[in-house]
């Protein structure tokens, strides 16, 4: 079995998107991947998440357990799982327009809305993605994009 | 036979934010020679500065617990698991199919000083697990007391691992000693956690640790000025 890495990047404020990228980073390890985890920093000064005592304590503790994707990160995956809220896809998509040329023709996973924006950045992103806020969904989701970047490393190698 | 691992022949880290030895190979130590011991894969011996950690990572087939000797880990996992691990408490989660964790020093003033041990599971795949619970110092106090071990009932509460593998820990007063059978087949580690002590005749202090293959019993003797702290890890 070749080995996988996959790089998780979410971008959350109250932990919801975290908690689904989480859930598919999980489906990712039991498909045997090795696996980074990585938060997108926030758009938003400090003075905006002051007034959100919800988004204020979680920033605390993702800084503390997360950095911010790296250009080294994106070079090292053979697959990306991205995970946004439906309501706020501006940092997702900005990573996807910074990180193009590490990504291009990689494998993704998207969970969230902006599908058509990762197709645009390159990736070839395994459907149907998932909207949901199902974390089991999530897991076997994280499961299927490794098992499809295993494929398709396995292709190219034989090809 | 009885082989003496100095604690000066560990791999040693000073990151700033952590200090850290490694027994086993881990990370960026690799030591052919020293790539583990039996089913006991990694033991590390961590000083991590307050407020610093482990930011959030995965595993998968390991069954880990942790030891803390001095100060506070705070410990959050993708299973919604959020505690704080402190001395006299036992932690140990089995990885199994998938887990994603981070460990922080749980203070913003003091540093925790902690060990974490692998082990090898026996079997892969198993369902995620995660165990915390705590014990009276005095159930360590010259004598053994289990930690984590297979027995689904074992003779006092002690988290289960998917090994053939026991850990005691004891903490020897000065010229106290205890006798551990070693049945036939089976093999011991002791680490000296704090302190110092002796081991069939071996004297160890902080960070020494003996491998025992083929011995029949592990005799053990607090000594020095106030005795010392050790784990016993009895392995197949």
């Amino acid at each position: 079995m070749s080995p996988i890495n996959a790089l998780v990047v979410f971008y959350s404020r109250r932990g919801k998107s975290e908690s689904m990228a989480l859930a598919a980073g999980v489906g990712a390890i039991q498909a045997r991947a090795n696996i980074r985890l990585r938060r997108l920093a926030d758009l938003a000064g400090p003075e905006a998440i002051k007034t959100d005592a919800a988004w204020s304590e979680n920033v605390e503790r993702m800084n503390k357990d997360y950095i911010a994707p790296r250009e080294i990160d994106a070079q090292w995956a053979d697959v990306l799982i991205l995970a946004a809220p439906p309501d706020r896809t501006e940092e997702m998509e900005r990573y996807l327009d910074s990180a193009k040329a590490a990504i291009q023709g990689k494998t993704g996973a998207v969970l969230g809305t902006f599908t058509s924006k990762a197709v645009a950045a390159g990736l070839a992103v395994v459907q149907p993605a998932e909207a949901t806020a199902d974390a089991a969904a999530a897991t076997a989701y994280g499961r299927r994009a490794v098992e499809t970047a295993r494929a398709a490393k396995a292709g190219a190698a034989g090809g | 036979m009885i082989t003496v691992r100095r604690s000066a022949e560990r791999g040693h880290f000073d990151r700033g934010w952590i200090n850290t030895y490694h027994t086993f190979s881990f990370g960026s130590y690799s030591d052919e020679a020293h790539n583990g011991f039996r089913a006991l894969r990694v033991l590390n011996d961590d000083r991590i500065a307050p407020g610093k950690g482990f930011g959030a990572h995965g595993h998968r087939d390991m069954e880990i617990f942790t030891y803390v000797l001095e100060g506070g880990l705070a410990h959050n996992d993708s299973t919604g698991e959020r505690h704080v691990l402190r001395p006299n408490e036992i932690q140990a989660m089995s990885a199994g199919t998938g887990v994603i964790h981070s460990e922080f020093n749980a203070s913003q003033t003091e540093p925790v000083h902690l060990l974490q041990i692998w082990i090898q599971p026996a079997a892969e795949d198993v369902p995620p697990r995660y165990q915390q619970f705590a014990y009276d110092p005095s159930e360590k106090q010259n004598r053994l007391r289990l930690l984590v071990g297979p027995d689904r009932n074992p003779p006092e509460p002690a988290a289960f691992i998917h090994q053939d593998a026991r850990a005691y820990a004891s903490v020897l007063a000065p010229g106290k000693t205890l006798e551990q059978p070693i049945a036939p087949g089976r093999h011991a580690w002791v680490h000296c956690a704090s302190g110092n002590i002796i081991v069939n005749g071996y004297t160890l202090q902080e960070g020494d640790a003996v491998a025992m293959s083929g011995e029949r019993a592990a005799m053990l003797a607090g000594c020095g000025p106030s005795g010392g702290e050790l784990l016993l890890i009895d392995l197949a």
